[in-house]
């Protein structure tokens, strides 16, 4: 399985669209972090960084899974020893890349944004929701990747309409309804991330577990 | 490996594709899957190589390893000949490609990136991959569409050689390159039905003394009218080729 990741990850490499969410993500952190935020606030402008950078991560997780024409899929299912395999080795592979990218949106947001690096646990915690921005990313770009939604059109607007419904359900009440990316940087600009942070991570993994459970299921009933 | 009373319809509502399959498999089996355009042969072949699940019955016994060489091979991967299939090799657990590659007449080729080969290259491509790893099913849909003389010759040795270790392969193929494989079993699908033995007045196996094969060109919508007018003229027609 780990084979098949890296031969996926090699394809999205390979094939220069991993350029696509790159210089996106380069571009956005250079107009985020143009200037170091003051001391004080290196937590905040992390957090921000860490929700910001889902739509990109989204994207990349997508582009990445759909760089597999559709009949390579079916051979490497079979090469691997059957789909629900073959399903996990590309998630495995667009978390990778997501990872990636998260990790240089933190070193940049971290090095780059901040006067000063976190304190104490807050360091961990930003790196945490990171991760989870990651995860964010991977299962959206998988829900909307070709081999959920066969229409290219449908396949982008449903990326964009789920983020922007995903931004404006987490900057409500009910946050606890979808990954609380808006809610992440609201507990860090009043500086309570660490109290608040098990409310902020337990949805976010909720909602990426139906969602992981929700993509392997539509992919295995396309295969009928 | 057995199929008990498989049916397959796409989607709930979906046309049956496949109905009430009955088959039983043993190892060294060597079979040939015949059938018209459209009659479900290659759904038949992801169902055996387990890329779908039947809609009602049951396949047992699938070997652990499954080597699939689909029809069209996916040319559109940014790798080299070379550099796709030692990833194939990695997925499949440090399986040897290169025998298989000189075996196959490949070595011109290894540098290309796979987007430049023709039809018959990519094919051994795909060839290659399914069956490097030893196999205990080999599903290859329609694996002599395209190939070279010298390729077309060596792979009914290598079907047998699968079959000889104990391996099944199915093999859809309108052009009867397995014939001469002894002990070869036919299926025929018609109206997706499966059937032991080739199809009714469907193949030609032997040219009886006086007797002479001719190749029609001709374009492709008028292929089923033809084959329909020679049949009803009394000759044993089938289809060879379809150029794309």
């Amino acid at each position: 399985m780990i084979a098949l990741a890296t031969f996926r990850v090699a394809a999205y490499v390979r094939s220069h669209r991993v350029h696509q969410a790159l210089l996106l993500m380069l571009a956005l952190l250079a107009i985020v972090y143009g200037s170091p935020a003051p001391l004080g606030e290196e937590v905040a402008v992390a957090a921000d960084g860490a929700a910001l950078t889902v739509p990109v991560l989204a994207w990349a997780s997508r582009s990445l899974l759909d760089t597999e024409p559709d009949g390579q899929r079916a051979m490497s299912a079979v090469l691997v020893g059957g789909r629900v395999r073959e399903i996990a080795a590309g998630l495995m592979a667009a978390f990778a890349a997501c990872l990636v990218l998260a990790g240089l949106a933190a070193c940049w947001a971290l090095l780059l944004g901040a006067s000063a690096l976190p304190a104490g646990a807050a360091l961990p915690s930003v790196l945490l929701l990171y991760v989870l921005g990651a995860l964010t990313g991977t299962v959206l770009g998988a829900l909307t990747s070709r081999a959920s939604v066969a229409s290219p059109a449908l396949s982008i607007m449903a990326l964009v309409l789920a983020v922007i419904v995903m931004l404006l359900v987490s900057a409500s009440r009910v946050y606890w309804l979808t990954v609380p990316l808006l809610a992440w940087s609201r507990a860090a600009h009043d500086g309570l991330l660490l109290d608040r942070l098990p409310w902020l991570v337990l949805p976010a993994l909720l909602w990426c577990a139906i969602g992981i459970l929700l993509y392997a299921r539509r992919r295995l009933r396309r295969a009928q | 490996m057995r199929l008990s009373q498989v049916s397959f319809r796409y989607g709930r509502r979906g046309p049956t594709v496949i109905g009430e399959a009955d088959a039983g498999l043993a190892p060294g089996d060597v079979i040939e899957l015949s059938g018209p355009n459209g009659a479900g042969k290659s759904t038949l072949l992801r169902l055996l190589a387990g890329l779908a699940e039947p809609s009602a019955g049951a396949i047992t016994g699938r070997p652990a390893v499954v080597g699939f060489a689909p029809d069209r091979f996916p040319t559109g991967q940014p790798f080299t000949v070379t550099a796709y299939l030692r990833h194939m090799a990695r997925v499949r657990g440090g399986a040897r490609w290169e025998p298989w590659a000189e075996r196959l007449g490949m070595e011109h080729l290894l540098r290309l990136p796979l987007g430049e080969l023709s039809k018959g290259s990519a094919h051994k491509v795909g060839l290659v991959q399914a069956i490097m790893s030893d196999p205990g099913l080999l599903v290859l849909d329609e694996p002599f569409a395209g190939l070279d003389t010298a390729t077309s010759a060596a792979l009914p040795g290598i079907a047998a050689e699968v079959a000889a270790r104990g391996g099944v392969v199915v093999a859809s193929d309108h052009q009867g390159g397995l014939r001469g494989l002894p002990g070869l079993r036919q299926w025929s699908l018609v109206d997706g039905h499966l059937k032991e033995g080739a199809p009714a007045g469907g193949h030609v196996t032997e040219r009886g003394a006086g007797q002479v094969t001719v190749a029609v060109t001709l374009p492709v919508e008028d292929l089923p009218a033809f084959l329909t007018g020679m049949r009803e003229q009394g000759y044993p027609t089938r289809e060879i080729e379809e150029t794309p």
